[in-house]
């Protein structure tokens, strides 16, 4: 499970929910890399909070 | 006096930097520091991926069984099976390596002038017979089985083999994946090919008929001195300074410790502080972050609060920007400090 998150400027990246992992959205990266495959069988992130 | 220099560049056999494998002496082990891990798809010691297609069959740790390790080596990668298992058809096993595309680009495989490369290591198996393992391009659909012979139980022996360069297939040259150099614990029949050609089948892990080390329990398997260099003759191992290798090592994975880091801080509302700390390497891509929610104390005034949730992230220039969700009074300023390890993974 995933949870969609942005930076304080508003980049966005994801949370790896089983080990609270930051993934950046760079297609170079494997766990990145990962999610997109996730993404693709069907799932959905969490949502991100709007910044405070 | 006559100063003899290598001045060749390329695919040649370079006096320094000539082996293409990071921590092939199995000296570097930043996650684990010499620890037991199940070998379920995890990275052990630095850079040496330990595969597992079913769960739980083997176990990696760095200097397991505590042998003495060959003359000049102070360290090994040590394999143990934990069950008599018999891989199904698609099973694989064993250890591998994934050298980045940059390090290797110079062989220029997947063409008509691909080099030939030669493969040395250290190996001592409880078990005899066949061994065997591969190397395999990125997408996995080339593959090169090579297989060697272990003599004697529990004994340290020396293998050298030579591969022609491949000429055909995709092999990137960047920041993917250039080879995969692969150890075989076992596999499967669907995941075993022919000895010693290249082949376009996929998932070629091991020649047909090699010896399965999950298939007895308790067997052993440890490796070191590992090198791949150009050429069709092995030299010997590349001996490299430690903060060398392990700067190597920390392109792809490192750590900030737990103890004794502080970084200056700031609380952009009243609950979410601000820090930014430094990694030591250029990564190959921009890392996964990973630490626990509450991995961090906010500091202000002399009181301190524990962070409840971090989405904590780093860029591709060794910046790492920890980002926090803590109790705090918005405009303040204060000092982190770390409870727990972060780690920064851009593994490939």
């Amino acid at each position: 499970m995933y949870k969609l998150c942005k930076t304080l400027t508003n980049q966005e990246f994801v949370i790896r929910l089983s080990d609270n992992a930051s993934i950046p959205f760079d297609p170079d990266n494997t766990d990145y890399q990962a999610y997109l495959r996730w993404l693709e069988e069907g799932n959905t992130p969490e949502p991100a909070e709007e910044n405070q | 006096m006559t100063l003899a220099v290598n001045i060749a560049q390329g695919a040649s056999n370079n006096v320094t930097f000539r082996n293409r494998i990071i921590n092939g002496g199995m000296v570097i082990d930043q996650r684990n520091a010499g620890a037991s891990v199940t070998a379920n798809n995890v990275y052990s010691l630095d850079r040496w991926l330990a595969i597992s297609d079913t769960s739980n069959k083997w176990t990696v740790q760095q200097n397991a069984g505590s042998v003495t390790p060959p003359t000049g080596f102070t360290n090994y990668l040590g394999c143990t099976s934990l069950s008599a298992y018999t891989p199904i058809s698609t099973d694989y096993f064993g250890p591998n390596q994934r050298i980045e595309g940059y390090n290797v680009a110079d062989l220029n495989w997947g063409s008509s002038s691909a080099s030939p490369i030669t493969l040395s290591f250290w190996v001592r198996s409880s078990l005899t017979g066949s061994f065997g393992g591969s190397i395999q391009n990125s997408s996995q659909n080339r593959s090169y089985a090579f297989p060697y012979t272990i003599s004697s139980a529990n004994t340290w022996e020396y293998k050298t083999i030579t591969i022609a360069g491949d000429t055909s297939g995709t092999w990137l040259t960047t920041n993917g994946i250039g080879f995969v150099v692969h150890f075989s614990l076992g596999a499967g029949s669907s995941r075993v090919g022919t000895a010693s050609t290249w082949t376009g089948t996929s998932n070629v892990f091991a020649p047909t008929g090699s010896v399965n080390v999950v298939g007895t329990n308790g067997a052993t398997f440890y490796i070191t001195g590992v090198q791949l260099e150009a050429g069709t003759t092995a030299s010997p191992f590349e001996y490299r300074q430690y903060g060398a290798e392990l700067y190597l090592c920390q392109r792809y994975y490192t750590s900030l410790p737990s103890q004794g880091s502080f970084f200056g801080a700031h609380a952009f509302s009243t609950n979410r502080v601000i820090s930014s700390a430094f990694y030591p390497a250029t990564m190959r891509a921009t890392p996964t972050v990973t630490s626990a929610s509450n991995a961090y104390t906010y500091f202000i005034n002399g009181a301190a609060y524990t962070s409840s949730a971090s989405g904590t992230t780093a860029n591709l220039y060794g910046n790492l920007i920890i980002d926090i969700t803590v109790t705090a009074t918005s405009g303040s300023n204060g000092v982190i400090s770390l409870n727990s390890t972060i780690s920064l993974s851009a593994e490939l």
